[in-house]
């Protein structure tokens, strides 16, 4: 009896790991229009204490890009942390799976995080932030489902917004094809959100594809006193 | 008669407005990582001179050129190309340029007007033109 037992729960264990599906690889960042499209994003809708200061940001970065010049949003060598890294321009990021751990890698800046699968999240005060926060993971039939918590308040946030160090990320990453990596994003603040921000980045498979080393150690772009990103030149 | 109104009508609008933010979306991102803004890329410079280094490099790679002009006075010129990441995926290499290499660069400048610009396209001694990365050249 003890045995058959044994049996079903190694069973279990075995029909529960085959559940996974298989997201490795290397992605690139890419659209997807037309039938199977994601939804468009939803809009950022930010609470009367964050607006005023929100709008009158980008305002300002509107402006600047009319004189022709860049407002500096971050540190020009710094990462950008969760959730910016999870799409940077055109660089691709590769997913390394194991049944108790599944590591994203981004090519911009190197960054890493690690999604711990079956492992339950922690309050978020138990996290320290930082700027990829705490990731755990499950399997909801062939979707990872991401929680991560824990992102420090000056990592910048989806489209420049604000957040407080109560934001949560929730993700759901899934092949929509097999070359068609979806992964739809929620994130959700009560401090500064009036409702979620949901959006779905898409990338497509880049088959024996090899990432490339990124160190941020020759940047040339800096910061005046005015806040304008200038470029600083040579002589020989 | 076909109304406006007609359910096919606004599913075909519908569809057109969901394209149209999804490529909006995908073109904020693309433009998140580097903002192009300090270059005037409305002008361009074309720029023949002597490489004195090319740094395979991030965030950006770099070419540094002197450039002689009729009266045989030298100026130098930094010029900012793509990542090597990006550079790659259109036919760089690391040692695609050596110091001393002769090239011709087709560059938008900066537009404080210091010596300085953004790679539109390289013209190399052999006859080979690249861009800088997908979408950006050569012309």
């Amino acid at each position: 009896m003890r045995a058959c037992g044994f049996i079903g729960l190694l069973l279990l264990a075995v029909v529960s790991a085959s559940a996974q599906v298989d997201l490795s690889g290397s992605w690139s960042p890419s659209r997807a229009t037309g039938p199977g499209a994601p939804a468009p994003p939803t809009p950022v809708q930010l609470k009367p204490a964050y607006k005023p200061a929100y709008d009158a940001q980008r305002a300002k970065e509107r402006e600047a890009n009319a004189r022709g010049e860049q407002l500096a949003t971050k540190g020009l060598c710094s990462p950008y942390g969760m959730p910016t890294m999870m799409q940077v321009a055109v660089y691709p990021m590769e997913i390394i799976q194991t049944p108790k751990q599944v590591t994203i890698v981004a090519e911009a800046f190197s960054e890493v995080r690690r999604v711990y699968i079956g492992k339950p999240q922690l309050p978020i005060d138990d996290v320290a932030p930082g700027y990829y926060g705490r990731s755990v993971g499950r399997w909801d039939k062939d979707t990872l489902v991401i929680d991560t918590v824990g992102i420090k308040e000056n990592v910048p946030g989806y489209q420049g917004m604000p957040h407080s160090d109560q934001m949560r990320i929730t993700e759901r990453i899934r092949r929509a094809t097999p070359d068609a990596l979806h992964d739809q994003v929620t994130i959700e603040d009560p401090m500064v959100l009036e409702k979620p921000v949901t959006y779905t980045l898409v990338y497509k498979l880049m088959p024996d594809y090899e990432m490339v080393e990124f160190v941020c150690d020759n940047n040339r772009e800096y910061v005046d006193e005015n806040g304008i990103v200038r470029m600083r030149l040579r002589d020989k | 008669m076909y109304s406006d109104a007609s359910p096919r009508r606004f599913a075909v609008r519908l569809k057109f407005v969901c394209a149209l933010v999804a490529v909006v979306a995908f073109a904020a991102s693309a433009r998140a990582h580097h903002s192009f803004v300090m270059f005037e890329t409305t002008k361009q410079v074309s720029l023949s001179g002597t490489v004195t280094s090319f740094e395979w490099t991030n965030p950006h790679t770099y070419i540094e050129l002197d450039v002689k002009d009729a009266a045989g006075t030298v100026k130098h010129w930094s010029i900012e190309l793509g990542s090597p990441s990006i550079l790659q995926q259109s036919g760089w290499k690391h040692n695609t340029l050596k110091k001393g290499l002769e090239v011709t660069l087709l560059v938008n400048p900066l537009k404080n007007g210091n010596p300085g610009g953004l790679l539109i396209q390289a013209n190399l001694p052999d006859g080979k033109k690249l861009g800088n990365g997908p979408g950006r050249g050569p012309q």
